[in-house]
């Protein structure tokens, strides 16, 4: 397969996939993107890495045709480009996994994957008519240059977020059909959404990916930058601060070069706290029918929960309903004491439980108001009704300086932050509550690069030490084992184990092993 | 509604749910004009289900059924057209104006259908080109659009006497029987199916859907948004003058109110057949199956002696008790959002 395709390919060994000269994008008063000069070579998986508002999703932004550079000189194969819209982009051999989905739901997979092909000019809709035939053998034969068993036919809405993620890739695939020349791939953050053993699926697409053409991989997690690319390059404040191959550099050098300064991250210290106190939250044989059954759980004051499994565990479901946002068909809930028989997100809200959602964009945010609105929506606690305007600007400057939110520039929409940054908002809507006494967090630190995610655990440690108990849904293992103090591992909507990391000191693999 | 239980365990997506499409997943609707027929059929023995009560209750889902199309693509994308009415005005007087009738000596035969549909279209084109280059919500557009429309076709009216359509000829041309069945309804089921094959073998068709689930997903995969969204409303332009000049071929005359209440009844027919307003989901069947389902309810309704006023107030019922369904299985969802 990658033998053909080689012998077809027009341009000669050396010259590099992509190279990019001086490139720059303004924004008002913000330069995204500062005189970034940089070259993809052929074959090779090119590291993307960098703070959020680091630059790193403009500068895709403009190798997709998304946005036009101010300045500068982009060449593909030796030959200058513009790419004025995204078929642009497409047609000199760009291919996009985006880093929130961006498949149409409503429409089959072999009419996601020939999308791009379809906006433009293709066979198999030649005059706007659709060759459904055509269409889905050529989807299935792309599917099949992946590894992936996935009907063409099917509708995307129904199909798994792991076999969506290669429905993305096998699209990106497709310019290469459209073009007759090696692809650039560009991966943005394509595992935050998915799951340990499912990103290992990802890896071994991506080093299929390296004999056709060049990828460039953006992602967060630096061991598996490390693991994937050959080369890496961190990006800081809209310029390139390194373009170095793998080889020469390690972990710890990235996190300098990203945040421009070293990692603090420190253990917890569970034993220190109070063991003895009365559980705020206890839960025992709580079942929902198809999602989870039996499941026990007691959280402390002061003690945070981690709990662990694979997409279908069942464990987003069962928190959901600890907060009261879905209802459990049997079992016993006792919170605060009090044994409860009628749950709701709003009685949960009231009486100090916090929830913050893995789809913050859907469940968690406002995107309409402002962030110091949306800081102050979860207000508890407090009395009246009112919230005054300089207080509710003061008390979000003040989170936005805690959390090192980006742009400093509280009254700006919500829906215009970077992802993070968003996050970090959702974030301390809930910490800044007085009355917070259980936090639940679901993915809290998805979509975050390292300088945030640390900002982010501090924030979350601190709340813990001051009494606070958490629920934690970790994206890592590692996360799970550094921040909880019981592990919970689920399979199938069961616990298969726990862990008191105060007596226990289990690996990740012990975790994986009851996992899957 | 029984759609939960047809959608495969999770477990199992990876073997595809195969060749299921959107349009037959819901059987409801289809449950409930059954029931409908079988009540009306006893309650009204003998004249419900009759071959002439059958070509009436076709006849009448004809006008309907034709506006249905257009509204249905357009709901698909997420918009509406609220100037239906206005432009079956426009057009029925157009084409009234233009054939032979009694006020004037123009008679431009099939040429005046010709020009009240492109006329429509025009409307359509002007209505998208406002939403999507001065970015004015649709319905404020279409709402501003009926009443355009009106005025047009009341100036078109005049002050003269009212234009007749002569006897015979074109006018009797609905109601002509063609295999036993109106022309009318031959009519609406023409472009019924060319709705349907737009919509499932067309890039027309298929871009509105992706449209319809995420503006700007489908921007960024290369669908010229705003471009579709016009031809659309140019589409539904068209079917709803195609509609006013049908009703006014039946009327017999020009009228600027030609299409009155019939906005109501193609948006009730379209939610009621399950395309969400939300755009995205749904398609021609249901409309179809919405349009007859609330076309019966009226008729039979009429056949058991029920006042009009009364039948109003039920069809708004059934279109609430609809909604209802059809957002139920999304409620937990919505509790968290709001």
């Amino acid at each position: 397969m990658t033998k053909a395709i080689q012998e077809e390919r027009p341009v000669p060994a050396g010259v590099p996939a992509l190279k990019l000269t001086n490139i720059t994008k303004v924004f008002g008063p913000v330069t995204a993107v500062d005189k970034v000069s940089l070259e993809i070579p052929q074959n090779q998986v090119v590291g993307l890495i960098g703070e959020n508002g680091a630059g790193k999703s403009t500068l895709l932004k403009i190798l997709t045709g998304l946005h036009e550079p101010d300045s500068g000189v982009m060449e593909v194969a030796g030959k200058p480009v513009r790419f004025r819209r995204p078929q642009d982009a497409a047609a000199a051999g760009f291919g996009v996994v985006h880093q929130e989905q961006s498949l149409l739901t409503n429409l089959s997979v072999a009419e996601n994957i020939a999308m791009n092909a379809l906006t433009s000019k293709d066979n198999a809709t030649k005059g706007g008519w659709y060759r459904w035939g055509q269409l889905n053998r050529e989807a299935e034969q792309i599917l099949a240059r992946v590894g992936a068993k996935i009907d063409p036919r099917a509708i995307v809405g129904d199909i798994s977020f792991v076999d969506r993620q290669m429905v993305e890739i096998a699209r990106a695939l497709r310019v290469d059909e459209l073009t007759h020349t090696s692809p650039i791939v560009i991966l943005d953050e394509p595992t935050s959404v998915l799951e340990r053993n499912e990103t290992a699926i990802l890896e071994r697409e991506i080093a299929l990916l390296k004999n056709i053409g060049s990828v460039i991989f953006v992602s967060h997690r630096l061991d598996e930058v490390m693991r994937i690319c050959d080369r890496i390059v961190v990006m800081r404040s809209g310029s390139v601060v390194a373009d170095r191959p793998t080889s020469s550099v390690t972990e710890e050098d990235l996190f300098q070069l990203m945040v421009g300064h070293a990692s603090q991250a420190t253990k917890s210290e569970a034993a220190d706290r109070d063991k003895g106190s009365e559980p705020l939250l206890a839960v025992s044989g709580l079942t929902r029918k198809g999602e989870y059954k039996n499941v026990d759980l007691t959280v402390r004051p002061g003690h945070c929960v981690a709990i662990v499994g694979t997409l279908g565990s069942g464990r987003e479901s069962l928190v959901r309903a600890l907060f009261g946002a879905e209802p459990f068909d049997s079992g016993n809930l006792t919170y605060r004491g009090k044994q409860l028989r009628s749950w709701s997100a709003a009685e949960a809200t009231r009486s100090g439980m916090a929830y913050v959602p893995a789809e913050r964009k859907v469940e968690g945010m406002v995107g309409g108001l402002s962030a110091a609105e949306n800081l102050v929506l979860a207000r508890t606690g407090r009395s009246g009704w009112f919230v005054g305007k300089g207080k509710q600007k003061k008390l979000a400057q003040e989170w936005f300086e805690r959390l090192d939110t980006r742009p400093k520039n509280p009254s700006l929409h919500l829906s215009r932050f970077s992802g993070g940054n968003q996050q970090k908002v959702v974030m301390a809507k809930w910490l800044q509550s007085e009355t917070l006494q259980l936090l639940i967090l679901d993915h809290p630190l998805r979509g975050l690069d390292p300088g945030a995610a640390e900002t982010v655990n501090a924030q979350i440690r601190a709340a813990r030490d001051g009494g606070t108990a958490v629920i934690l849904l970790a994206d890592t293992l590692e996360e799970a084992l550094d921040m909880g103090d019981d592990v919970l591992v689920m399979r199938d909507g069961e616990v298969t184990a726990r862990f008191d990391l105060t007596v226990d000191s289990p690996t990740s693999l012990d975790l994986l092993e009851k996992m899957v | 509604m029984a759609n939960e239980v047809l959608t495969p365990a999770q477990g199992e997506t990876r073997k595809a749910p195969g060749r299921r499409r959107f349009e037959y997943k819901r059987l409801g609707e289809l449950g409930a004009l059954v029931v409908l027929i079988v009540v009306f059929t006893v309650l009204n023995p003998g004249a419900f289900l009759t071959l002439l009560n059958i070509r009436t209750i076709l006849d009448q889902a004809a006008i309907p059924l034709i506006v249905g199309v257009g509204a249905t693509l357009v709901i698909l994308m997420g918009s509406i057209d609220l100037s239906v009415e206005g432009v079956m005005g426009a057009a029925g007087m157009t084409f009234v104006l233009l054939s032979a009738n009694s006020r004037d000596t123009a008679d431009l035969g099939f040429g005046a259908i010709v020009v009240a549909v492109a006329l429509g279209a025009f409307l359509g084109l002007f209505s998208g080109l406002i939403h999507t280059r001065l970015k004015v919500p649709s319905f404020i557009v279409t709402l501003g659009m009926w009443f355009v429309g009106l005025g047009l076709a009341t100036v078109l009216f005049g002050t003269d006497q009212i234009p007749f359509l002569p006897d015979g000829g074109l006018k009797a041309w609905p109601s002509t029987l063609t295999l036993g069945l109106p022309n009318s309804f031959w009519l609406a089921l023409l472009v019924l199916i060319l709705g349907l094959v737009v919509t499932r073998y067309t890039k027309l068709g298929r871009f509105t859907y992706a449209v319809g689930n995420n503006e700007e997903i489908a921007r960024s995969n290369g669908i010229p948004v705003n471009r579709q969204k016009i031809y659309i409303f140019v589409v539904a332009g068209a079917c709803s003058a195609l509609a006013g000049v049908l009703a006014s071929l039946r009327l017999g005359a020009g009228s600027a109110t030609v299409g009155i209440g019939i906005l109501f009844l193609t948006i009730a027919a379209v939610v009621i057949g399950g395309t969400s307003l939300g755009g995205g989901k749904g398609g021609m069947m249901r409309t179809a199956l919405g349009v007859i389902l609330l076309t019966v309810l009226n008729n039979g309704l009429i056949l058991s002696g029920v006042s009009s006023n009364i039948q109003s107030g039920v069809s708004g019922a059934v279109l609430v008790v609809a909604i209802i369904v059809a957002a139920w299985p999304l409620r937990s969802r919505l509790r968290i959002v709001k």
